[in-house]
């Protein structure tokens, strides 16, 4: 679409795009180690029934996902498989960190053999703390992402930005803020909507430091 | 249920005393002679025996045709003290002189690296720790594995952990570290470069909480 | 036994065709890789096999994906922190994976847990085991394509994990067992609870072996597939119910003297002696059914008193070497402790039941058809963190 890609898309009509992509998210289960039992109870069981939130845990490849869970301790052999994965997903493309270990390495973070944080090899969105974290976690981890998808701009990213939201876009364009502007990080709760220029940075579930 | 299946109901043998472990030394001294060096048994409880490293083989050899045909593990161990220290010491308090001193455990040794393995007798419920001295400067002892297949993957591991060799062995590839891996992770001398980086936060777990006296002999053990 | 001419016939008519086959149809070698991530190796292990048309001729898995280096961290860990390490060995019976090294340091130390902590903490082992085998049974139908089997799994899994949290405040990692006894007592109507989820296990066993083990896809997909020999399977260290459903009757609860409470109570060792898949399988199911009985009685024998003996506040323990190992859900796990009069042990070996359980696949994998490498490898049930540490 070249409308999107110069950034010309009336914003109602990219809210729908990112809504509309927000709800049929499907994800790839890169299960590693404990996290993935509980990632796999959130997206298999009953009890918690992912699919209620538009969330697929389906895909039999990483080709057809759109988003990762990467869920568990990524160890140095592992680490050119997850990387190889992540190149394998195509864009737009998105990464949760489920998990201690996959955050900054967790109860391992002096092993000689664990990579301390999967964000060292590719770019994470969501960091969901916990050892592992319950699944009720990782639902408020995926509600985020969807919060994010909703209001990012898709035409900032394919010119290669970082991840910018849409109010922030507009801010830019009206003057308002520096494109470089000073960026407020607080304690996030799903009730209240973003501000304008808060949170492009990576999410924190909880909202704590990951360390 | 189906009919083709068995079920034990009758009671479990007597517990094996020390008196059978006994026997268990001196039918091995017999079966190998000079080459079991010591042997050690803790009452009720458990045996060990040393053997030297030539003899490692024969011993084993010997613990299968005395009954003992179930691998446990096989490992190695590292008793030098380690140089670093444990990584958990007060960063302010007096440094300690490091203890270099190299100190084996039950039933001793010569060696700073051994290699010890268990088997175990599924007959007469006993298990047995046998232990061997490895050469410092040419540190190979003979395989296991063409004895008991399951210590391939053992031996594997206690190759590529302690860089212990073992002659005889099919295939000694790395199992778990990336073939490019440099040093052997399980000896002392191997550094945890993250503890270097930044010191073991968990120091403040050993201090007193805030609300307790500091009485050495509390109901709480715990300090996690 | 003495063929008909008709089954003669059939079997000349095979033994032709066979023939026929590698003639005409040349195959050429093919490797196979499965894994590191596949849904069929419960983690992330690989498995690379060479294929001569439809057989297995070679196999070899290749662990270490999730190598984290456990020996090595024990050494720079306090003893009560070392607990915390073990839990995430075998994930799925985390409190399982604490007990055989608390009893190993508490031997070194010469101290014992008072009654009620040993009772609870053989509850906690058993409900440990439901949980981590009522998983196995759900996923034995995945591998095979069933999916019912895994919904029902993880639904009944939850009371257990429920139970677990309700005592010790965490639901796969607990972190309860303490050198001396545990860390709490249990909560207030904790047992009750206990008893209706027990029962809840027992159905739930019970449609599993209606849905699954009574099904005819899968008995002949398991039965006779994948048989390890009693010799063999001692030779390669196998235990837990692998080594059982081989025939040999060894069971660790029963056939050693630990401070724990299976003496006290009635069950049974399960053995089979077929050796195959569907044998492994069947030996799960009833130790499944074996735990909640063993819950079900130990309730009621809960003794009083304290749960935590006399211990320092700063554990220093005693030079020495103990091994200690217990019949965990995947097998024999022992930790062979050496201290040095340390706040830490000096070294800590890790036998791990699937380490042994998985050095068998080369062996038993080698001739068999490739649909069959998935269920030997389920039913041989490892899981990574257990194999590689």
């Amino acid at each position: 679409m070249g409308l999107v890609d110069k950034g010309r898309l009336p914003a109602p009509l990219t809210k729908l795009f990112n809504m509309s992509r927000s709800y049929s998210l499907w994800v790839y289960q890169w299960g590693l180690a404990c996290c993935a039992i509980e990632m796999g109870a959130a997206f298999g069981s009953p009890r918690y029934d992912v699919m209620r939130l538009g969330v697929i845990p389906l895909p039999a490849s990483p080709r057809q996902a759109d988003f990762v869970c990467v869920s568990g301790t990524v160890t140095d052999k592992m680490a050119p498989a997850v990387k190889r994965l992540w190149e394998q997903m195509p864009e737009p493309k998105y990464a949760i960190s489920m998990g201690s270990c996959a955050n900054c390495g967790g109860p391992y973070w002096d092993s000689y053999s664990v990579t301390k944080g999967v964000d060292q090899i590719l770019p994470v969105d969501i960091y969901v703390p916990g050892c592992p974290p319950r699944p009720e976690a990782l639902l408020e981890g995926i509600v985020l992402l969807q919060q994010r998808i909703k209001n990012e701009d898709m035409a900032a990213k394919w010119r290669g930005d970082e991840f910018t939201t849409l109010q922030r876009t507009r801010a830019v364009e009206a003057g308002e803020v520096d494109r470089d502007g000073e960026l407020i990080a607080e304690t996030h709760s799903i009730s209240e909507d973003p501000t304008p220029d808060a949170r492009p940075e990576p999410i924190v579930v909880g909202g704590g430091p990951i360390e | 249920m189906s009919d083709d299946t068995t079920t034990t109901e009758d009671a479990p043998a007597a517990l094996p005393g020390d008196g059978l472990r006994e026997g268990i030394v001196d039918d091995l001294r017999a079966r190998i002679g000079d080459a079991l060096v010591d042997s050690h048994i803790a009452p009720n409880d458990d045996v060990w025996v040393r053997v030297t490293t030539a003899g490692w083989r024969p011993a084993g050899e010997a613990l299968k045709a005395a009954g003992f045909t179930y691998f446990c593990f096989l490992s190695g161990i590292d008793w030098m003290p380690s140089p670093y220290g444990k990584g958990e010491d007060d960063p302010d308090a007096e440094p300690v002189e490091p203890d270099t001193e190299i100190r084996q455990g039950v039933t001793g040794g010569e060696t700073r690296l051994q290699v010890f393995a268990r088997v175990t007798d599924l007959e007469r419920h006993v298990g047995i720790t046998i232990k061997a001295d490895v050469d410092d400067d040419a540190p190979v002892v003979d395989s296991w594995s063409s004895l008991y297949a399951g210590a391939n993957w053992h031996e594997r591991e206690c190759h590529e952990m302690f860089g212990i060799g073992f002659n005889g062995h099919p295939d000694l590839r790395n199992m778990y570290l990336p073939t490019e891996f440099e040093g052997y992770p399980l000896r002392k001398d191997f550094p945890l470069l993250a503890r270097m980086v930044k010191p073991w936060p968990g120091i403040v777990d050993v201090e007193p909480m805030p609300a307790q006296d500091d009485e050495d002999a509390g109901a709480e053990g715990d300090s996690s | 036994m003495s063929l008909t001419d008709r089954q003669q016939l059939s079997y000349i008519a095979s033994q032709a065709a066979d023939a026929r086959l590698n003639v005409e149809l040349e195959t050429e070698g093919m490797t196979l890789n499965i894994g590191p991530q596949h849904p069929a190796t419960h983690g992330t292990l690989r498995i690379i096999c060479r294929l001569d048309g439809e057989q297995v001729i070679w196999a070899e898995p290749s662990a270490g994906y999730m190598h984290r280096g456990y020996e090595k961290l024990t050494e720079v860990r306090t003893f009560p922190q070392v607990t915390t390490l073990v839990n995430r060995i075998d994930w799925l019976g985390s409190f399982a994976n604490e007990v055989p090294f608390i009893l190993a340091a508490e031997k070194l130390m010469e101290i014992e847990a008072p009654p009620r902590a040993q009772v609870i903490r053989t509850i906690l082992f058993e409900l440990s085991r439901i949980a981590n085998v009522s998983l196995f049974l759900g996923d034995l139908g995945v591998q095979m394509g069933a999916v019912t089997p895994v919904f029902l799994a993880f639904r009944d899994r939850e009371y257990v994990l429920n139970l677990i949290e309700g005592a010790t405040g965490g639901r796969f990692h607990p972190n309860f067992d303490r050198i001396g006894g545990l860390k709490d007592d249990l909560p207030k109507g904790w047992i009750d609870e206990t008893r209706q989820v027990v029962k809840k296990l027992m159905q739930f066993c019970d449609t599993i072996e209606d849905l699954l083990f009574g099904n005819e896809i899968f008995q002949s997909r398991m039965r006779g597939i994948g048989v390890i020999p009693a010799d063999i399977a001692k030779d390669y260290g196998l235990s837990g119910p692998n080594l059982r459903a081989s025939g040999v009757d060894w069971d660790l609860r029963r056939d050693q003297d630990l401070p724990l409470a299976w003496d006290k109570v009635d069950w049974k060792v399960w053995t089979h002696p077929d050796g195959d898949s569907w044998a492994r399988c069947w030996i799960r199911l009833q130790e499944t059914r074996e735990a909640c009985k063993i819950v079900e009685q130990l309730l009621d024998q809960i003794p009083a008193g304290p749960v935590m003996t006399k211990v320092p506040r700063i554990i220093k323990v005693p030079a020495g070497e103990a091994w200690v190992s217990t019949e965990n859900p995947l097998g024999e796990m022992g930790y062979y402790v050496v201290s040095k009069g340390d706040l830490g042990p000096f070294r800590v070996k890790i036998r791990s039941a699937s380490f042994n359980n998985i050095s068998i696949v080369p062996w038993v994998l080698k001739g068999v058809y490739v649909p069959d490498v998935i269920t030997i490898l389920a039913s041989l049930y490892f899981i990574l963190g257990d194999i590689d540490r």
